[in-house]
């Protein structure tokens, strides 16, 4: 299984739908809302961000890919399902 | 801050604004609600309603960028995508917005 | 432009706006800014068309007024906002006669 982390902000509501879309697929997942993160957290959120050309959240790794945006036809190719 | 009226106000300034870039508010009257209502919070937090779905870097010039329209300031990749990143406006002949992919804008062509 | 057809109402006095500076008037209870650039007076909309915000307490460096509360920037002979040419404020001729400061809102 690949391993998932989504970056988010609590304010957004693709987050969220993102967030649920691995509930309800049951895939385990990592995340961190930027928002409510100390700013140590924030400075590596975004220097991930800045790295991949990505300007808003979500952020999500799915291994080693990125997918910017609350997309589930790319999460679901990314994780095979 | 009396919440319900702080979001009519948003909602008065915001159409002004947005009517003549060619966008309108998005037709999902409860994404319109929720956004509103994000943004008035993070007004009640730092004073300023700024989009609930980028972030903020606390440096002044970038963080205006992100100040709610933020539609001057993303045009091209809000034009290529038809939306505006947290989905708040759409472009004017919009009228199923859950079609419209979140794209960044890299993924169009842009950066 | 008919200047002598023109409804002209009294702003400031001419000594109240010094070169590269603004002043906030009120004509008829208009909310209106004076800035003086290079001995020319202009006038435009003393609210900002983002949220209202008075333009008169922000900067003017040349030509550009920056909004103090979210920094949208204006070009005060046209009124254009700089990052989107569709918007704009609103501006007002001016004249100046003896000592004083006078816009057109009509």
């Amino acid at each position: 299984m690949k391993k998932v982390i989504v970056y988010a902000l609590s304010t957004c509501p693709w987050c969220r739908k993102t967030k649920k879309f691995f509930t309800d697929h049951e895939i385990p997942f990592n995340y961190v809302d930027y928002d409510l993160a100390d700013q140590t957290t924030q400075e590596g959120i975004m220097r991930e961000l800045d790295a991949a050309g990505a300007s808003g959240f979500p952020f999500v790794r799915i291994g080693e890919q990125v997918i910017v945006g609350y997309q589930p036809d790319g999460f679901s190719a990314a994780l095979g399902l | 801050m009396n919440i319900e009226s702080r979001k009519k106000a948003l909602r008065h300034f915001f159409a002004k604004v947005v009517q003549p870039m060619g966008f309108k508010f998005t037709p999902d009257a409860d994404l319109v609600e929720f956004l509103l209502e994000q943004e008035v919070m993070l007004e009640v937090k730092h004073g300023v309603p700024y989009c609930p779905c980028q972030p903020l870097r606390h440096e002044r010039a970038r963080d205006m960028q992100i100040v709610c329209p933020c539609i001057p300031f993303h045009r091209q990749h809000f034009d290529a995508i038809k939306r505006c990143w947290c989905g708040l406006f759409v472009h004017k002949d919009v009228v199923d917005p859950d079609t419209l992919p979140q794209l960044s804008a890299k993924e169009v062509g842009l950066e | 432009m008919n200047m002598s057809a023109m409804n002209w109402t009294y702003a400031v006095d001419d000594a109240a706006l010094p070169e590269g500076h603004m002043v906030a008037a009120y004509p008829l209870g208009v909310n209106v800014v004076l800035a003086r650039v290079g001995g020319m007076v202009y006038a435009v909309s003393g609210k900002c068309l983002h949220m209202a915000c008075p333009l008169f307490m922000g900067d003017l460096n040349g030509f550009t007024i920056t909004c103090p509360c979210h920094d949208w920037r204006f070009d005060v002979r046209t009124g254009r906002f700089l990052d989107a040419p569709e918007l704009g404020l609103a501006t007002y001729p001016t004249k100046s006669d003896t000592g004083r400061l006078f816009v057109s809102l009509s």
